[in-house]
């Protein structure tokens, strides 16, 4: 086992390598970090040379990706170039940013996927049956909403709440817009109820995808696993039902829905791009948007060293939990 | 549990039988049969080809073009404009059934050109293993480090957001999954004795990988594409929403219900069309691809109520 | 001396083509109810303006206030060329001490808190400005706001720092004015006196305008130098580098002990691209603001502002990129107690025609285009459902409220498509086959080039309606990367794109003078060069308005740049609040410290 993760890591390395140089050339041919400035009134070539020399624009490509490689082993990611970011160094961009995406989606997340599972394998087990069905347009209907028209009638209702408890005398619970920025209060009573009334809006409108998605595949999975040949034997041995169920079809049809989760967790570490941005959370999502819109390659690439390595740890994770679960696999 | 069980058995009896009929029937002609059956896919089939349809043949019935701004912003739905115009004062109908036809275009080409990258990619991958199956895997992990979406963005915004660039952007991230279902299902294949019949014959490795094996997975190739024509859908209407997806003059679903979606109390008809034919369309696809695994795969076609 | 200003809403023109355009598009408010209210409009004359002075008045304590705005602020340093945005001006205008303020209206007012007087105290040889400093006025940590500080911004902007390899030590965002600043001079601590070279009308915008008086003390801290004011720009190179490193980069972000306070607030507290709090000044000497606190916050969908504000979350909400769709929300909620409001940005769109095309060499061409442009259209559909009263915008030189505004477009883009088709046949022009109008086997059509923002693609789509009945065809050519070269290399044929300037005349000059710096479009006219060059020979900006009427009068006869209309701001607030309004320039915060509870 030890032995199979070192292998795994050292894998990782040369992808993450020649990763991390393909996305710098693509970053770096995306277009020019000056253009914004350079299309401003009143600015002199001086100026600009000033700029580029200053952010090091003026090295060939390779030149520039090495350094940016070995300031980037060394804790050292460069400053933003984009015109306004006042060359803010990228990590703490990213770890600022890290932080906000993490607190809001990891619970939601976590939710989604007990949910989800619970569903799909009910649906599978029910194939057909009515149950089956209102799941599957419930999970349809999910999967194409615009998460941002969820979150807007979402907080519609959160606002009328609000107000509820405002004509009860009390104060108004729910918030719509990011964490609060004086923190979630002193004593332990006040942060619970700041803390729960920041969550709950946000953690369910972001629980609608994912469980859309988790319920879809976990209910994919299991059928086919009911169907499967060591099931029926189960079946056939005379072992209870939800022995069958449990601990032979479950636990393996387990293993596609833990590979999704860990191919999605970069996606979700990488921003719910969405919900992030219309409940005000500016975190890794809104980090990434406007690094690409502004055009600003040291945050594009930092974010996505941040996001690959994450991709890749989870990756490995699910390849081990592949060995708890599917008694066939030895790893080694 | 009780009825699982027998469903399953009594599902293989009726697949036993139909094997079994008097007419000798092909294998294709079985699995078209499982799929007409299928009512779910059927429905959806039907609703989507009616789908198809309203949205390249309506357009030159109605009177007013896409392009027509000679009507009042915001008309309320009546009289010429049967869903009312949008801030431009176009005709809201005609704005819906274009951005149709263009997410239409767009999923069926992502679905078909990662599909087909995938397939060869995985296919000679399973086939040949070894060094060169090492390599297109990594080449694999290599495209799955990065979120898709990320990448889609930022090769939209250097390149263009015209609603091919966005198809190409997306298939470019979407081949990987099937990729890897195919390597899984040549590696399997491969081992075969009429693999390995053909190969002790002389054939080469193309003439293997595209008449032997691919036609061998076409199932599960069906399937995958079924499912990665709504995910296209899907994943345009999120990247027009960050504002990196097609952008006028073309246009898609995901477009419209964006910028219309925080309408859906002032003016419901501007965000319920287009999220409706979002729906309609990832939806009836996934039933179509349900249809499709059932009818390819004998041991789960199971006896519907 | 030719270079328009260059400001901080550079958020406007660079930052608006890329703004994030999540679920613009359309919307509106046909319904009209709770429109711009008449508290909302006459707010933008503050509470302590007085003929051309201000002082800050007194008000009541009302508590903390949150106030969102649509991206957060980056740096306390605003005058370097890569942090200058107007975000960071929107929390400065509180924390920066300044000899004038702007008030809602751009008018240029004095800072009796800060000033006693800033006159023009010599015209020849050379125009000479003596900036007169209040005595007693302070930083939060207790060091005198005095010329010392003045210097630093002078020295920091000069650009005649220049290295031998052609590049300067400091980085600023613009040397508008200061470059022709030959000498600048603390007579004493409290006297700061510059002599400028060539004369500058406008140099009420130096010094403040753009957040740029820092505290030189802590400089001289930071850098070992004991007196800024021994610093010139020809001072040894050690030097220089040591003291441009530090306003290069010391003053990012917000660090407590490098950022002191010279105006009524003081920040307390920063979260990287959340938002920042202001508490008040105790050092300050006028008058004490309203808020006990004050907390602007980053929210960069509009939407989601409007429901934070319905919420209770936050008690102004402020966007200069505003949501067609969150503007009719907020119209509607007059109901409860939110009042809203809408003004014309400090920028213009404009259609920019080419000069270098043969195709617009003939004048009736146009002409043409010109006349079949309905602006009314366009502002109808693309601006009134956030700005009610918006109308088309008629000037290159002026804003509307400033005097010396006149409309000199409106006979010149008067919609009617087939005026257009008689002065293009007058011309030998004639209607193909197509309908498109041609002369010698050449059609008339061309491109309009324009970045990737919605706004851009639908007023295009609306020209080519309203020209196609005059038989121009027009065709839309957007390129997200328009603005990073094309449009400077002169690559169009028709250009949109917006302007974005301080309220001070002599921006226009570059950009259509006879070979000016941002003259891309090859206009030349010789009545506007001459008018010009009499405005720039004025040492006092009032003098040069006829001037520059005359320019802007010039320009409109060519026929060779169209102003549309002016994107707008909006702003709301809940009743918790007396009054606010959004400064084209400042923000929402401009006049913060006057904030009180209603009728209090």
């Amino acid at each position: 086992m030890f032995q199979y993760l070192i292998r795994r890591l050292l894998i990782s390395i040369p992808i993450l390598l020649i990763g991390s140089f393909l996305l710098f050339l693509l970053v770096a041919s995306a277009g020019d970090p000056l253009a914004a400035l350079k299309s401003k009134p009143g600015v002199t070539a001086a100026q600009i040379h000033t700029l580029s020399v200053q952010l090091g624009l003026d090295h060939p490509v390779l030149v520039r990706y090495w350094n940016w490689l070995t300031g980037f082993v060394r804790g050292d990611w460069g400053v933003s170039v984009a015109l306004g970011e006042a060359q803010t160094p990228v990590i703490d961009t990213i770890s600022s940013a890290l932080w906000i995406t993490m607190r809001l989606v990891i619970g939601a997340e976590l939710i989604a996927l007990v949910l989800g599972i619970s569903v799909g394998v009910f649906s599978a087990v029910r194939q057909y049956s009515i149950f089956d069905y209102i799941m599957t347009s419930v999970a349809f209907v999910m999967f194409s909403m615009p998460i941002a028209c969820v979150a807007v009638v979402i907080k519609g209702y959160g606002i009328q709440f609000n107000d509820v408890l405002v004509s009860l005398h009390l104060k108004r619970w729910l918030t719509t817009a990011g964490p609060p920025p004086g923190g979630f209060g002193n004593n332990l009573g006040q942060v619970i109820v700041n803390y729960t009334g920041t969550f709950i809006l946000p953690t369910i409108s972001l629980m609608t995808i994912s469980f859309a998605a988790y319920s879809r595949f976990q209910r994919a999975s299991m059928l086919e696993t009911l169907n499967a040949d060591y099931v029926r034997t189960a079946r056939a041995k005379g072992l209870s039902a939800s022995r069958v169920l449990f601990r032979h079809a479950m636990r393996n049809a387990l293993i596609p829905v833990s590979t999704l989760f860990a191919l999605n967790i970069g996606a979700i570490i990488g921003g719910a791009i969405i919900t992030e941005h219309v409940f005000g959370w500016n975190g890794m999502g809104t980090v990434l948007v406007s690094a690409v819109t502004n055009y600003d390659p040291p945050t594009l690439m930092g974010w996505f060293a941040v996001t690959a390595t994450v991709v890749v740890v989870f990756n490995l994770l699910s390849d081990l939990l592949y060995g708890i679960l599917d008694p066939r696999i030895r790893l080694g | 549990m009780a009825n699982v069980t027998q469903s399953t058995a009594v599902g293989t009896a009726a697949a036993v039988r139909s094997e079994f009929d008097a007419k000798a029937r092909s294998q294709s002609s079985i699995i078209f049969g499982r799929f007409v059956r299928h009512r779910a896919a059927m429905i959806s089939l039907g609703l989507l080809l009616l789908l198809v349809l309203a949205a390249f043949l309506v357009p030159p019935l109605l009177p007013y073009n896409y392009q027509d701004t000679s009507s009042g912003g915001f008309l309320k739905p009546g009289g010429g404009h049967l869903l009312g115009t949008d801030q431009l004062g176009r005709d809201t109908l005609a704005q819906l059934l274009r951005g149709t036809q263009f997410s239409l275009a767009i999923a069926f080409t992502v679905a078909i050109s990662s599909t087909v990258v995938g397939v060869v990619i995985g296919a000679v991958a399973g086939y040949l293993k070894g060094f060169l199956d090492n390599a297109l895997m990594r080449l694999v992990d290599l495209f799955l480090i990065v979120p898709q979406i990320a990448l889609a963005a930022i090769l939209v915004h250097a390149w263009s957001s015209t609603w091919w660039v966005v198809s190409i952007v997306l298939a470019l991230f979407n081949w990987m999954s099937i990729a890897r279902i195919t390597r899984g299902e040549a590696l399997s294949l491969s081992a075969r004795e009429f693999i390995e019949a053909s190969r002790a014959a002389g054939a080469g490795t193309w003439h293997i990988v595209f008449k032997h094996l691919i036609p061998n997975m076409v199932g599960t190739i069906t399937v995958n594409a079924t499912l990665s024509v709504s995910t296209a859908v899907l994943t345009e209407a999120a990247l027009s929403f960050i504002g990196l997806g097609v952008q006028l003059p073309d246009t898609s679903l995901g477009l419209i219900v964006n910028d219309n979606y925080t309408q859906v109390l002032l003016r419901p008809w501007l965000f319920w069309g287009p999220f409706l034919a979002i729906v309609l369309i990832s939806m009836t696809i996934s039933f179509i691809g349900d249809g499709l695994r059932d009818a390819f795969d004998p041991r789960q076609t199971k006896v519907r109520a | 001396m030719r270079r328009s200003k260059a400001i901080p809403a550079i958020a406007v023109m660079a930052g608006a083509a890329l703004m994030l355009t999540a679920c613009g598009g359309s919307g509106g408010g046909d319904q009209g109810s709770g429109s711009t209210s008449g508290g909302a409009t006459s707010g933008a004359i503050a509470k302590g303006e007085s003929g051309d002075t201000y002082t800050a008045p007194k008000v009541n304590d009302m508590g903390a206030v949150v106030v969102s705005t649509d991206k957060p602020f980056v740096a306390y340093n605003n005058a370097t060329a890569d942090s200058v945005q107007s975000y960071n001006s929107y929390a400065l205008i509180q924390v920066l001490a300044r000899p004038f303020i702007l008030d809602g209206n751009n008018k240029v007012l004095l800072n009796k808190d800060v000033m006693d007087s800033v006159d023009v105290t010599s015209t020849s040889p050379n125009q000479v400005v003596t900036w007169k400093i209040k005595k007693g006025v302070e930083w939060s940590d207790g060091a005198p706001w005095n010329c010392k500080d003045f210097y630093l911004a002078w020295l920091s902007e000069s650009g005649q720092d220049v290295k031998p390899d052609k590049t300067t030590y400091f980085n600023p965002g613009s040397t508008t004015g200061y470059s022709q600043i030959s000498s600048a001079k603390c007579q004493d601590d409290q006297t700061l006196v510059t002599t400028f070279s060539t004369p500058f009308g406008d140099y009420k915008s130096l010094f403040g305008i753009s957040d740029e008086i820092l505290p030189a003390h802590i400089l001289e801290k930071q850098t070992g130098i004991s007196d800024i004011t021994q610093v010139t720009p020809q001072s040894p190179a050690d030097v220089l580098t040591k003291v441009s490193t530090f306003w290069n980069t010391g003053w990012k972000g917000f660090k407590a002990d490098l950022a002191p306070a010279s105006g009524p607030y003081k920040i307390s507290n920063w979260t990287q691209g959340q938002s920042i709090t202001l508490v008040r000044n105790d050092k300050w000497k006028g008058n004490p603001g309203g808020p006990s606190q004050i907390t602007l916050k980053a929210l960069p969908d509009s939407n989601a502002q409007v429901q934070a504000l319905q919420n209770g979350e936050e008690q102004v909400l402020s966007s200069a990129q505003p949501d067609p769709n969150a503007a009719s929300s907020l119209q509607s909620l007059g109901s409860s107690g939110i009042t809203y409001g809408a003004n014309a940005g400090l920028n213009f769109e404009h259609l920019d025609l080419n000069f270098k095309r043969p195709l617009f060499q003939d004048e009736a061409v146009r002409k043409a285009f010109g006349q079949c442009i309905n602006r009314n259209e366009l502002v109808d559909k693309l601006i009134k459902q956030v700005q009610p009263d918006a109308k088309p915008f008629n000037s290159v030189i002026f804003f509307p409220g400033q005097p010396g505004y006149t409309d000199n477009y409106s006979d010149k883009l008067i919609a009617n498509p087939s005026t257009a088709k008689q002065t293009l046949t007058a011309d030998g022009w004639a209607p193909g086959p197509d309908g498109i109008m041609a002369k010698g086997g050449q059609k008339l059509s061309f491109k309009i080039s324009h970045t990737d923002i919605p706004r851009r693609k639908q007023t295009v789509a609306l020209l080519q309606s309203e020209c196609k009945a005059a038989g121009i065809d027009i065709q839309d050519d957007t390129d997200p990367h328009f603005l990073d070269k094309r449009v400077s290399d002169g690559d169009y044929d028709v250009a949109l794109f917006a302007w974005s300037v301080a309220p001070f005349h002599s921006a226009g000059i570059t950009t259509y003078q006879t070979g000016g710096n941002q003259n891309y479009q090859g206009i030349s006219v010789p009545a506007a060069d001459d008018a010009f060059k009499k405005a720039l020979a004025q040492t006092d900006a009032s003098a040069a308005n006829g001037d520059y009427q005359a320019a802007d009068k010039a320009i409109a006869e060519s026929y060779g740049t169209f102003p549309l209309f002016q994107p707008p701001n909006m702003w709301a607030y809940t009743s918790g609040i007396d009054k606010a309004y959004f400064q084209s320039y400042y923000g929402a915060l401009w006049d913060a410290n006057e904030w009180q509870k209603p009728n209090s």
